[in-house]
């Protein structure tokens, strides 16, 4: 009898366990404003020093099952926080960093919480950090919101682009873009504008201009595949997306009309960057391509450092910085050539588009040792996070 | 004098196997090579799957869901010989729990186990019964059942990192840029998320993990070979089975993509069917004190 309970409670134990080995679903969302990085990882989201990566503070205080993060934090020019949870509860949180007590108090157990909840516990008061929380959305929230004259364009994965007021979260309109096809129409990519429309794209592989002020849908064009990642300006006025159709395609912004202007070797999978009359994007088969929109060709044949790239390179003064899935960050000078920049020690994957902030290139990393790693200007480590020593 | 030619002809038929080697053993040793390839060439596992999903999506006007249906039964009807054997096994050594010779040997040697194993190996061998062989076809079937989780996961491609490894996983033949994401939304569910439905507003109810963790039950229960010996082993497995299996695959279904739990359901209702097929439903089973019968 006593065989068959430990039988039982192994066998029910096992698929409780089995049940709940889901892994990661999406790799870290990094953001930055000039002193401060943002790490979007899992059950918190993370304000760090830049200089010293020393954390300022963590949202939420205590870890919630239903929150998990993905998404990039945006840092409005209110100075709140945004970030949208990827969790069982898909809220989009408004945070005030200057609403954080200096000495953060101490977590409260889950048996603590619960006699608190009964009475039968004297609890420390909830510190409230949030400004608003929006809860409307369906799906998970996977990009981050643009930010602009007081409102907010946040794009979900249920298809819907929610127009919200910037200061109190309030929706003020739910933009459906859903396209004529029955493709599942996720918004993974964070929206950018011209001044006067808002350009989204979308997993339907579409590509949709909304306008700023009316919020109507001005046009929407149909691509070969699905859009993961952004849509861009470059300095020749136009709209450049890049697909799993393997193809770069120009827009123009008034009317939509486009066309490919560039075959690739693999999946575009992040934004490209425009600097100057380039424009700088990889794909995930690992090719690095540098397309000049002045005179519409290739500088140079495309560079393939080592592994996929799904991060978007970032473009400094004297050369491009580009993460690889293997980790590693290598710098392609103006005339293509490749150099290992930073060699990954661990098996840590870089997904994530790499960030500057205070003289640090930031690196976000997934099933490494450390979630986020800082570089001086010259490849060398300057901290971690955690903090490895 | 015909049958005597006959046996004689089959015999000549089969190749001659090394000393000590039975084709039992031999299918044993086959099995744990596939089990072992399998965990080796995971990935190949987990691609072939996904491929075989994603090829039927484009013939079924791009329905996940009718896609899903049609690999379960493309699945059931790849492993069907291997679930007849099992069924076979299954019944062999349920007939053995009643066999006098086997009755005996487990009162003679009682106080000694070792004595035991040796003579239940020969009346095993005597008999052509594999004691494995009701299991050996199931654990064949585990790398699909687990090589699945991933597979949806990936052929959905509900998350960034899906999407990414189903570039890895998928056959050049197969467009698939034109095809991803793939639609998920079938009936009321979106195969790519755990079900939940809100029942009156009020409560969020499991529906379909209930309802694998129902059919399950009854599939096993349906299965089950009757037996008269109370200390029939492989009964009181059969029943333990009967009762965790359907709990495990409830917490399975509650917590992964729904697609694995529509996998579920149909599975068992195909299993259902090809023991009724087979003449081994036992619907007693099913009413209340029925297996005494």
């Amino acid at each position: 009898m006593r065989k068959k309970f430990v039988f039982v409670i192994m066998i029910v134990l096992a698929a409780i366990v089995l049940s709940g080995c889901t892994g990661a679903v999406a790799w870290p969302g990094l953001g930055a404003d000039e002193q401060t990085a943002y790490l979007a990882n899992g059950q918190f989201v993370y304000a760090l020093n830049s200089s010293d990566g020393k954390e300022r503070w963590h949202y939420p205080l205590q870890a919630d099952s239903k929150l998990t993060f993905y998404s990039p934090p945006v840092v409005t020019p209110e100075g709140l926080v945004i970030i949208g949870s990827s969790g069982i509860n898909h809220s989009l949180i408004a945070v005030n960093p200057q609403k954080f007590p200096d000495i953060l108090p101490a977590p409260v157990g889950g048996f603590q919480r619960f006699f608190c909840s009964i009475g039968l516990a004297i609890c420390p008061k909830p510190v409230e950090v949030e400004e608003w929380i929006f809860t409307e959305a369906k799906d998970h929230w996977v990009a981050g919101p643009l930010a602009l004259d007081g409102k907010l364009f946040a794009p979900n994965a249920d298809g819907n682009l929610y127009v919200l007021d910037l200061n109190d979260g309030r929706l003020i309109k739910k933009i459906a873009l859903d396209g004529e096809s029955n493709r599942p129409n996720r918004l993974w990519a964070q929206p950018i504008t011209d001044g006067e429309r808002i350009f989204v794209t979308s997993l339907d592989h579409s590509v949709y201009a909304i306008d700023i002020e009316t919020h109507e849908i001005i046009w929407h064009e149909g691509l070969g595949g699905a859009i993961p990642g952004g849509a861009v300006l470059a300095s020749d006025g136009m709209l450049y997306a890049g697909s799993l159709s393997k193809q770069l395609e120009r827009f123009d912004p008034a009317t939509g009309a486009h066309e490919p202007v560039l075959d690739t070797k693999g999946w575009i999978w992040g934004t490209p960057v425009s600097e100057g009359d380039n424009l700088y994007f990889s794909d995930v088969d690992g090719y690095f391509y540098s397309y000049n929109t002045k005179n519409q060709k290739l500088d140079w044949e495309p560079v393939k450092p080592d592994s996929a790239i799904t991060a978007s390179p970032l473009a400094q003064s004297d050369n491009v910085l580009l993460a690889t899935e293997s980790g590693n960050v290598y710098s392609v000078d103006p005339d293509g050539k490749v150099a290992l920049w930073y060699d990954e020690p661990s098996d840590g994957k870089a997904y994530t588009t790499p960030v500057s902030s205070d003289g640090h290139i930031l690196i976000a990393y997934l099933e490494a040792d450390y979630f986020l790693l800082a570089l001086n200007e010259d490849g060398h480590q300057a901290w971690t996070f955690p903090s490895q020593q | 004098m015909k049958n005597t030619t006959n046996k004689t002809q089959t015999q000549v038929q089969q190749p001659e196997l090394p000393q000590g080697l039975s084709r039992e053993s031999l299918k044993t040793v086959a099995v744990i090579g596939i089990l072992v390839l399998a965990f080796l060439r995971w990935n190949d596992v987990i691609a072939i799957l996904v491929n075989v999903m994603i090829l039927i999506y484009s013939l079924v006007g791009q329905n996940f869901g009718i896609a899903l249906i049609l690999f379960t039964i493309l699945i059931r009807l790849v492993t069907w010989p291997l679930n007849a054997q099992q069924m076979k096994g299954a019944a062999a050594m349920q007939q053995l729990q009643n066999d006098k010779e086997w009755l005996a040997i487990q009162k003679k040697y009682a106080k000694d186990r070792e004595k035991l194993a040796q003579e239940q190996m020969r009346i095993y061998r005597e008999k052509g019964i594999n004691p494995f062989g009701s299991c050996l076809p199931t654990l064949i079937q585990f790398p699909i059942l687990f090589a699945l989780i991933p597979s949806i996961t990936y052929a959905i491609g509900s998350t960034p990192l899906s999407i990414l490894k189903l570039s890895r996983s998928v056959y050049p033949f197969l467009d698939v840029a034109k095809l991803v994401p793939l639609n998920s939304k079938f009936l009321w569910m979106d195969l790519g998320l755990p079900e939940r439905t809100l029942l009156f507003g009020l409560w969020s109810i499991p529906v379909l993990a209930v309802i694998v963790g129902l059919t399950t039950y009854i599939q096993t229960k349906l299965t089950m070979p009757p037996s008269t010996n109370p200390n029939d082993q492989a009964a009181a497995t059969g029943k333990m089975m009967g009762i965790y299996m359907p709990i495990m695959l409830f917490f399975f279904s509650l917590n992964y993509a729904s697609g694995l739990a529509v996998y579920f359901i149909i599975s068992n209702i195909l299993s259902i069917v090809q023991y009724s097929l087979m003449g081994k439903v036992n619907w007693r089973n099913l009413l209340p004190g029925g297996q005494k019968k």
